[in-house]
């Protein structure tokens, strides 16, 4: 939500303008560097891949030699066995409803950038418009309350990149000291990638795992820290860095914080986590506000006075 | 809207262009105050805030006349404002109750300065927003040494 007194025109278009020119030239630079690259890439994800799936096969038959039940079921073969079908199907079977979905979504996503420039140059102006449609005796009320939905908002995303960093530095921290390569890199990309709730943090764990299993293939202790390290930084950060950082943010107690959050997925999926706390936020500051205005008998008497003043002012010469 | 924007900016024959508030302002620095504040009309004999409710912003009186004056005692009168005066500014420095009733006496116009906003000012255009903060110390500072000079001459 835009804040009185917003950029206006010229500093949008500005900063609009900006932002298209770094991205077209940062494009334009990496492009030459992406397409040599290209293909080197492509073979460090098959190497990375291929070092992930001989670890989880390699610790299946380790898991067999113990566990005789597991034996008679045959887990290692059949892993081997579905990974392989996954694989000979992949292109045929996901391809074509992934290319749908971005076919999907990408309208959306150009539509982005129009509705951050719109916002940005005419924000303040929406709600000064939206400000005048509301009667004088609640005015300074709504104006607080926009100020708070604004502040909360705001906070929101401030909380969410503080937890962002905590959890890239406490993952590259746990890297660094088990000796996987590229920890900075690997704990950025983990934490960017847990901003979609569990789906995010089980692909960066995948992630993580597999630098660490192809990294060291004849230590499989590496990888099991990695995981080890993994589970404990989601879990200090769905207990202690999330209520810290987000939950306070929003001046929600952290317990209420990791309830919201089941409640959120249970509710509605992935969406529902990714958006349960600012929404939460937001209707706690609307409800508290509304509460307090329509309670307030002097504001209502105070608007039904204004209300039989105005008509009496506009009628004086009917009668 | 924004021609009305343009039509009050800085004109030093408005009122907006003659409170003392924003006295030093250029026509540009105006403009870009013009875009935080909020115009609002009330009816004669409207209230426009009550006493110990909560502040929340400045009124910059731009057209009529208001009253301040205590709670349900209008004989009580405090000051009688005209355009070009402002009120209310406590709110922008604390979280303090009103300190006295403002009433229209006649139809008024006046712009709103909100405290949310006049931080955003802050951070934005520190510039104007020290002009302004500036001015508001000179008020209090005047409304202080009137209060000492009636305290004297009671005593």
């Amino acid at each position: 939500m835009s804040c009185a007194g917003s950029p206006g025109p010229r500093p949008a278009n500005l900063v609009s303008l900006g932002a298209f020119v770094l991205l077209v030239a940062g494009v334009a630079l990496a492009f030459p560097w992406l397409a040599t690259h290209a293909v080197g890439w492509q073979e460090s994800a098959e190497r990375y891949l291929q070092g992930g799936l001989f670890f989880v096969a390699q610790v299946l038959y380790q898991l067999e030699g113990r566990f005789e039940m597991l034996a008679d079921a045959h887990v290692s073969t059949e892993f081997v066995r579905h990974v392989a079908e996954l694989i000979d199907g992949f292109a045929t079977r996901y391809l074509g409803p992934l290319a749908i979905g971005i076919a999907a979504w990408t309208p959306l996503l150009l539509l982005a950038p129009f509705i951050a420039y719109f916002m940005l140059r005419d924000g303040a102006t929406f709600r000064h418009f939206l400000i005048r449609a509301v009667p004088n005796a609640f005015f300074e009320r709504t104006l607080y309350l926009f100020d708070q939905v604004d502040r909360t908002a705001r906070l929101y995303f401030q909380g969410l990149l503080a937890l962002t960093l905590l959890d890239a530095l406490c993952l590259a921290a746990g890297l660094w000291w088990l000796g996987v390569s590229g920890p900075l890199l690997l704990g950025i990309v983990t934490a960017v990638l847990a901003w979609i709730p569990y789906v995010g943090s089980v692909l960066g764990c995948l992630l993580v795992v597999l630098v660490a299993a192809t990294d060291f293939p004849d230590a499989p202790q590496v990888a099991y820290g990695a995981i080890v390290l993994f589970i404990v930084v989601r879990l200090l950060d769905d207990f202690l860095f999330m209520p810290m950082t987000v939950g306070r943010s929003l001046k929600l107690h952290p317990l209420l914080t990791v309830v919201m959050i089941f409640v959120g997925g249970a509710v509605a999926g992935i969406p529902g986590l990714m958006l349960v706390l600012p929404v939460l936020g937001v209707a706690m500051v609307l409800g508290q506000t509304i509460g307090q205005v329509v309670n307030d008998p002097r504001l209502m008497a105070r608007h039904l006075h204004a209300r039989r003043l105005r008509k009496a002012a506009v009628s004086r010469d009917l009668y | 809207m924004f021609k009305f924007f343009r039509r009050q900016g800085g004109h030093p024959d408005t009122p907006l262009g003659t409170c003392r508030l924003f006295a030093g302002l250029s026509d540009r620095d105006m403009q870009i105050v013009l875009g935080f504040l909020h115009f609002r009309t009330y009816q004669a004999g409207e209230v426009i805030f009550d006493e110990g409710e909560d502040g929340q912003a400045l009124y910059i009186l731009v057209s009529g006349q208001v009253n301040i004056n205590r709670q349900g005692r209008e004989d009580a009168l405090l000051a009688r404002l005209e355009p070009g005066a402002f009120f209310g500014e406590m709110a922008l420095l604390d979280d303090a109750p009103r300190a006295a009733q403002a009433r229209a006496v006649s139809p008024v116009e006046v712009a709103v300065l909100f405290r949310g906003d006049f931080l955003n000012l802050m951070d934005d255009h520190a510039r104007i927003a020290s002009r302004i903060s500036l001015q508001l110390a000179r008020q209090l500072g005047d409304r202080l040494r009137r209060m000492i000079a009636a305290a004297g001459e009671r005593t």
